[in-house]
């Protein structure tokens, strides 16, 4: 007994002495002289964005030296950095935080170099991308890395088996619904006919809800109409689709990805950032993107304006305020967002462009898969991934218990989505009064 | 006399000072990693607390009145008892009763011993994918070996049981390897004696075994409590976010990291954790009046 204690009062020693020991190395990794450190959360993106980089160093003679952190770490490596710690000298920003590093000033401020910089000019960028990275003074602090859109992806095979005819650009919702339900109910619900989880936001329901003229949150960034009869529209519509496809226990243990990928289900909402995962997956000879559907709000029988939405999203590159190479991590950031690392970025099928007008060649990336259905969606309207300043808390509230879980859960009682509808609006109006 | 008092104490001076030479590397790391943290967890309990750390605002007790009237706050209090009340109970009866049979001198005694205590070398968050892959309603391999539709970790009845299975099977082995070593400081003629006048093998082990093992029994029934109170890597892994069954089965841990992690809420998460550590205490205290009563010291 007294051995077991002293040995473990030895180890709880030992760790303590390499905690101290760990801690010190990681806070001495900074930057030397001449490398950059760069930190992305994509490892998918990482060989594609190192090539890019590695083109830049031969002209600017500074190695720029890529890193893969994942999306959990990333933020509390990066909240660390913020905090007193090192932070990389260039990395990547997203809509559900950058208003809190921008609030604090830990991003350099990039104003001077793009007035002095030839290559770039903000006009060409997206128009939401630009604005999310421009603080309410005027000053911007990274410029647009990518944008992403969203489309329908469906299994050809599992469409063949059960003889229901494929998605076309010109399916409504309720065309989705009629035939995810033909194969929901022609399999025995041995497959389903779709399927989405309440955490398929931006992906998924957002969209409808933009279809029918409502917002989940408005331009303004002050407010929402989820709860609004638009809005209350779209959710049942939604209640509609996922009351034939797969029920909301299976797609929260089973994940709605890997529930396509092992032929469990028949079409899935997903964004651009995700073709390369279905582009290497097992049976991505049956995988097909269409264009996602829209709402015929106005029951004319054709798309019109403001009928078919795409959310949209786009990453930044940002540099340290507190980089000891600023002009470096700058020439790095204008390389890639200048038309030729854009260019460059799309080509090897890393993502579409954050610049207008350069993501044609995305589409031609994937031999043997055609993923133009994502380039089409800009032709029709596109609404930014909505964010306020403390995004997840809202958003992770409205996938939960209380907000959309109830009615996923139960999507054969209508008033349940309603009443959800009324809730979050609720969750988000408290979240904002509480940023 | 003078002299040698002096001496003498220089002497012990001067080992005082190796003493401090040796023992402060383990107190600088407790003092920089341990005691400062669990003090600015204290004070940020009591503020609003700004990002990154900077512009933290004095709110008095505000962040205690909202933990303490919010639903979730006890909810999860509850969840972590429950967790607890499967955890401590079953991985000490199993542990003892491993611990006994793999005690005695058979064959392959340091091969079943190491299988058992496999599981504390395994990375937890691997176990729990594991686990949850096996738990899984349509492909796990509990539902395909007994031919069952259960929703094992959605189903807000079913879900805190589950969760509580793996943590069982975690500490069992830990438990095991210090209920052995307890059962070699028992002196072998108990036994003797106890198998001369006539006593069977199970009343040998609760007359004899159980008593005379108490101290070790305590000790950890003591640790894993506290354990499994501040469980969270578990439903961390396991639970979905949009698990139907999430509420029934976070613990006040994980209430704390969504919080302080998710929605960066540094001030309301370091509540909870205050809350937490209050109820360990209470706990604590209980358990060592309860030591008197119950642990046999010879």
């Amino acid at each position: 007994m007294k051995r077991i204690v002293v040995f473990l009062l030895a180890l709880t020693m030992l760790l303590t002495m390499a905690a101290c020991g760990s801690s010190q190395d990681s806070g001495s990794a900074g930057s030397s002289s001449g490398t950059l450190t760069v930190n992305i959360w994509d490892s998918n993106q990482q060989a594609g964005l190192q090539q890019i980089a590695d083109e830049w160093s031969k002209t600017s003679g500074i190695t720029a030296k890529i890193e893969v952190v994942d999306w959990d770490n990333y933020w509390t490596l990066l909240e660390a950095g913020a905090s007193g710690g090192t932070m990389p000298d260039v990395f990547w920003t997203h809509s559900n935080t950058v208003q809190l590093y921008m609030d604090n000033d830990v991003l350099l401020k990039l104003n001077d170099y793009i007035a002095a910089d030839d290559a770039i000019d903000l006009a060409n960028y997206y128009e939401g991308i630009v604005g999310l990275y421009t603080r309410a003074d005027g000053n911007v602090y990274a410029l647009p890395k990518d944008h992403d859109t969203i489309a329908l992806l469906y299994n050809k095979a599992i469409f063949d088996q059960y003889g229901v005819a494929y998605p076309t650009a010109d399916w409504t919702w309720e065309d989705m619904y009629e035939a995810a339900k033909a194969i929901t109910e022609g399999s025995n619900g041995d497959v389903y006919g779709m399927a989405m989880n309440t955490s398929n936001n931006q992906d998924g329901w957002y969209n409808v809800v933009y279809d029918y003229g409502a917002q989940i949150i408005n331009d303004t960034h002050d407010g929402t109409t989820i709860g609004s009869s638009q809005g209350k529209a779209a959710m049942e519509m939604v209640r509609k689709l996922i009351s034939v496809g797969a029920p909301q226990s299976v797609v929260a243990e089973t994940g709605t990805d890997s529930l396509f990928m092992s032929s469990k289900c028949a079409m899935i909402t997903q964004g651009s950032w995700m073709i390369n995962a279905f582009y290497t997956a097992e049976h991505h000879d049956d995988y097909y993107w269409s264009l996602l559907p829209y709402a015929d709000v106005n029951g004319n029988g054709k798309c019109d304006s403001g009928e078919r939405y795409s959310a949209y999203n786009g990453l930044g590159w940002a540099a340290a305020a507190s980089t000891k190479n600023p002009d470096a991590a700058y020439s790095l950031i204008s390389y890639f967002c200048s038309k030729e690392g854009q260019l460059e970025q799309s080509k090897l099928g890393v993502t579409m462009g954050g610049m207008k007008g350069v993501s044609e060649e995305f589409a031609n990336a994937f031999p043997g898969m055609d993923v133009s259905a994502f380039v089409e969606a800009e032709s029709y309207d596109l609404f930014f991934r909505p964010y306020t300043r403390k995004t997840t808390v809202w958003e992770d509230a409205l996938q939960q218990a209380g907000g959309f879980l109830d009615p996923w859960q139960n999507p054969s009682d209508a008033a349940l989505m309603e009443k959800a509808c009324d809730n979050a609006q609720a969750i988000i109006e408290n979240a904002i009064a509480n940023e | 006399m003078k002299a040698s008092a002096k001496k003498r104490s220089a002497a012990a001076k001067n080992e005082a000072r190796w003493a401090w030479a040796f023992i402060a590397p383990t107190m600088l790391g407790l003092i920089i990693l341990n005691f400062y943290p669990v003090i600015n967890t204290v004070y940020q309990s009591f503020c609003k607390t700004g990002d990154f750390g900077r512009g933290n605002t004095f709110v008095g007790l505000a962040n205690y009145a909202a933990a303490f009237s919010a639903g979730e706050t006890w909810h999860s209090i509850w969840n972590t008892v429950k967790y607890a009340l499967i955890e401590v109970p079953f991985g000490v009866c199993i542990a003892l009763i491993l611990a006994v049979f793999l005690n005695k001198k058979l064959k392959g005694t340091s091969a079943f011993r190491t299988i058992f205590f496999l599981p504390m070398v395994c990375a937890p968050a691997a176990v729990a994918m594991v686990w949850k892959w096996l738990y899984n309603q349509q492909f796990g391999l509990l539902n395909n070996i007994f031919h069952s539709n259960v929703a094992w970790i959605s189903d807000p009845h079913i879900a805190w049981i589950s969760i509580g299975v793996i943590g069982v099977w975690s500490v069992i082995g830990y438990n095991m390897v210090l209920f052995i070593s307890g059962l070699q400081e028992i002196p072998g003629d108990y036994y003797e004696a106890a198998a001369i006048d006539g006593a069977t093998g199970i009343r040998q082990f609760f007359h004899i075994t159980v008593p005379l093992l108490s101290p070790t029994t305590f000790f950890i029934v003591q640790t894993r409590v506290i354990g499994a109170l501040t469980v969270f890597d578990l439903m961390f892994m396991v639970m979905d976010k949009t698990n139907v069954a999430l509420q029934n089965t976070q613990s006040i841990v994980y209430l704390f990291y969504t919080y302080a992690f998710t929605n960066g809420n540094k001030g309301y998460g370091a509540t909870l954790v205050v809350i937490l550590v209050l109820f360990i205490m209470l706990v604590t205290v209980i358990m060592q009046r309860a030591e008197k009563k119950l642990v046999f010291y010879n």
